[in-house]
């Protein structure tokens, strides 16, 4: 781990802010939405554990559009 | 005109509520920040997850901003236009399938405004996106690399610009035409594979919609030969332009096709 000591944090934050909104919505329009393509909890595991892809991938696949 | 003000209106509602105003730049600026900076780091990420014998050395290649933006270009190619088709494949096809087709399509509509406001909702929300993307890209390869002149940069975002509302047209276009599912793989076949075969095959010629963004990435080094990059943008705005017929033409056509 030491090699991540040389990182300047301030620089790479915005990477993470910007997974952390995109998880944070997709969980906000989960509990919001009726129905979703598939078990819902299954769809809130993907989007909490997948890195970037899990919110994207509900977005995409799991809003059931009606 | 009016017509078209309050399709425009029901569109962006949609897309907000949907959240596809959100999530795509999002999807975008996400690539424009790691792009450089994966670069910038890739030593310590090699130190820390590569297991190197002790004193490997290895020759890192030296980046110059201009490879920076242009890589970042190269994620956009795929899982850009990956992220812009897979979002964007139901526009219209889908509005068929699920019922809201059957509550315009009663009404006395002009397909033109239909497609129109559909065309220029998608095609803001994707336009807004790559620009925040390039933007967040350039900034920080102004941080982590060196500088990359304004005027290049806007002559290389300005000329790709073009090649995203073409990418936007084929996915609407072919949403008009056919199922979800058929427009995904058609718009993905033309965009995707479509561009592959024109970098294998395409030293034979050298005006195609396919090779915009190539001269947009000359535009970072030097200029792009002017007389094919005129012709190229020439050829693609008038593809734009019979694809918007041809979605216009379909989705009319296609109008009956949608679920009661």
């Amino acid at each position: 781990m030491e090699a991540l000591q040389g990182l300047s944090w301030g620089i790479i934050a915005p990477i993470f802010i910007i997974q952390l909104i995109l998880v944070i919505v997709a969980l906000i329009d989960l509990t919001k939405i009726h129905q979703t393509n598939g078990p819902k909890w299954v769809w809130a595991l993907v989007i909490i554990f997948i890195n970037i892809v899990g919110p994207i991938a509900y977005f995409i696949a799991g809003r059931k559009q009606a | 005109m009016r017509e078209l003000v309050v399709l425009f209106q029901k569109e962006w509602r949609e897309n907000t509520r949907n959240f596809k105003i959100l999530w795509v730049p999002l999807v975008f600026i996400f690539f424009g920040l790691s792009e450089p900076l994966t670069s910038y780091y890739l030593p310590q990420i090699l130190d820390a997850v590569g297991n190197m014998p002790e004193g490997t050395t290895f020759p890192m290649p030296e980046f110059t901003p201009a490879q920076v933006i242009m890589a970042t270009m190269g994620q956009y190619q795929f899982i850009g236009m990956l992220v812009l088709v897979l979002a964007f494949m139901g526009t219209i096809s889908r509005e068929r399938k699920n019922g809201t087709g059957t509550l315009i399509y009663v009404r006395p509509i002009s397909y033109l405004n239909y497609f129109l406001s559909k065309w220029k909702v998608v095609g803001m929300i994707a336009l807004m996106s790559v620009w925040l993307g390039l933007l967040t890209s350039w900034y920080y390869t102004g941080l982590l690399f060196g500088k990359v002149e304004a005027s290049d940069f806007f002559a290389f975002a300005g000329t790709y610009s073009v090649w995203i509302l073409f990418v936007v047209t084929i996915v609407l276009a072919m949403s008009a035409w056919l199922p979800t599912g058929g427009a995904a793989g058609l718009s993905l076949l033309l965009i995707l594979i479509v561009q592959i075969v024109d970098s294998l095959l395409g030293t034979y010629w050298t005006i195609s919609p396919w090779k915009i963004s190539t001269y947009a990435t000359q535009w970072l080094t030097g200029s792009p030969d002017s007389g094919d990059f005129w012709w190229s943008i020439a050829i693609t705005i008038l593809a734009i332009i019979a694809l918007m017929i041809f979605g216009v033409w379909m989705s009319k056509r296609n109008a009956s096709k949608t679920k009661v």
